[in-house]
């Protein structure tokens, strides 16, 4: 009895709504578009060294991120001497791989990467709720049939956060901010051993 | 057809100005590199990395160390705008990544092992292979240019050619390399210094 309490009480907890979990208030009558202005200029060349680890492995490389025009991203990734690792044209309704080293064309990796880049570059961002606590604001929105939470600390895009069942799957964070630039982010995955640092080197 | 190929060619003769060697002219910069890998035990020197992807504004540059010690130890050290530093011996590959170390055994790996070779030959330049390079000798202005394309479909798959430019006395100024895409990292390497005793540590982690 005092089992089926407690599971009923865990239940409970785990379907609390994400921002509720946190201590978020909904705001209603404030629902506007916002933007991740982070890879939204097409004039900048976005250059960062990365450091990525998956199941204890680690390895390095440069992540390259272009602004093509106002559908298309150009992204690639290569090794410290430059050779490409791989290369991908992301836009809304496309996803080309234009090269992937033949040992990473495998489709789950590709749709890990398709996933987590086209969350890193979209740029408005539609809420259908939105929630605050102190300075901090949580915009929940969907890309494609994942939802995500996007935290504005000071309306500076601070966090996005991928939620599937209530419960936090990846979290993209953006710091030392300066002109529109997030110099550093960290990719976590919590649902595989993965992270992904990025540190610009531009 | 031959139009078209010969308006080409006379587009590729403006571009670049390049003109073949003749046989004896390539044969004189084989010995003289091959004679000067052979005094040489061991090289430090600079060197700028650019890494020229077509769809970028600006290339990317990054500049640091590089010590080779005869036969095939190398340490290649990026400084510039990052930390990195990657030391090939004894058929291990050591990597210092900002701090972060890690090591691999390459002792069972071909590809890796003909990637360690290859590196020491493109910083001698002392890679004329006809068995796995198609090789073609060529003077641009006054400079000697020798283009290196891989033969071999595992590696050309990476790399569709190397561009090695020699000074006069037979060593490498730049390398360059060349992707299947046409997107391409030029090497130039500066203050070579020959023969010098190189400290164990710059050959560790």
């Amino acid at each position: 009895m005092r089992f089926l309490a407690s599971s009923l009480i865990l239940l409970f907890l785990g379907c609390t709504p994400y921002p509720k979990k946190l201590g978020y208030k909904p705001l209603e009558n404030d629902i506007h578009e916002s933007i991740n202005p982070y890879f939204s200029d097409s004039q900048k060349d976005y250059v960062y060294k990365a450091n990525i680890t998956v199941f204890d492995n680690r390895f390095g490389g440069i992540l390259v991120i272009k602004k093509l025009d106002n559908t298309a991203h150009r992204i690639a990734f290569t090794t410290e001497f430059g050779n490409t690792i791989f290369d991908f044209i992301l836009s809304d309704q496309d996803f080309k791989v234009n090269r992937i080293l033949k040992e990473m064309d495998r489709r789950i990796l590709l749709n890990v990467l398709e996933q987590d880049f086209r969350t890193l570059i979209r740029e408005e961002i539609t809420p259908s709720e939105i929630f605050a606590k102190n300075n901090k604001v949580l915009t929940k929105a969907k890309i494609g049939s994942k939802l995500h939470f996007y935290k504005f600390e000071n309306d500076t895009l601070s966090e996005i956060i991928r939620v599937g069942n209530q419960k936090k799957k990846v979290t993209f964070e953006f710091s030392e901010i300066k002109d529109s630039v997030a110099r550093h982010i960290q990719i976590t995955h919590y649902n595989i051993k993965l992270t992904i640092s990025l540190q610009a080197i531009r | 057809m031959y139009r078209f190929l010969i308006i080409a060619l006379l587009f590729s003769c403006i571009a670049f100005p390049q003109t073949q060697m003749t046989k004896e002219e390539a044969r004189i910069l084989q010995e003289q590199v091959g004679q000067k890998s052979k005094e040489t035990m061991t090289i430090t020197s600079d060197f700028t990395q650019s890494k020229h992807l077509d769809f970028l504004s600006n290339d990317i540059e990054s500049s640091g160390k590089m010590a080779f010690k005869a036969p095939e130890n190398i340490s290649w050290q990026y400084l510039t705008p990052f930390s990195y530093k990657v030391v090939f011996k004894d058929e291990k590959l050591l990597i210092n990544d900002n701090g972060n170390k890690s090591k691999l055994d390459l002792g069972s790996n071909e590809l890796f092992k003909q990637l360690n070779h290859l590196i020491s030959a493109s910083i001698n330049g002392d890679m004329f292979n006809a068995d796995e390079f198609d090789i073609s000798y060529l003077k641009e202005d006054s400079a000697r240019v020798v283009h290196f394309l891989p033969k071999d479909p595992q590696f050309s798959e990476f790399i569709k050619a190397f561009h090695i430019t020699f000074s006069n006395e037979g060593t490498v100024d730049e390398v360059k390399m060349i992707e299947p895409s046409g997107d391409y990292t030029k090497i130039v390497f500066s203050n070579r210094v020959e023969n010098k005793t190189i400290p164990d540590e710059v050959f560790s982690q």
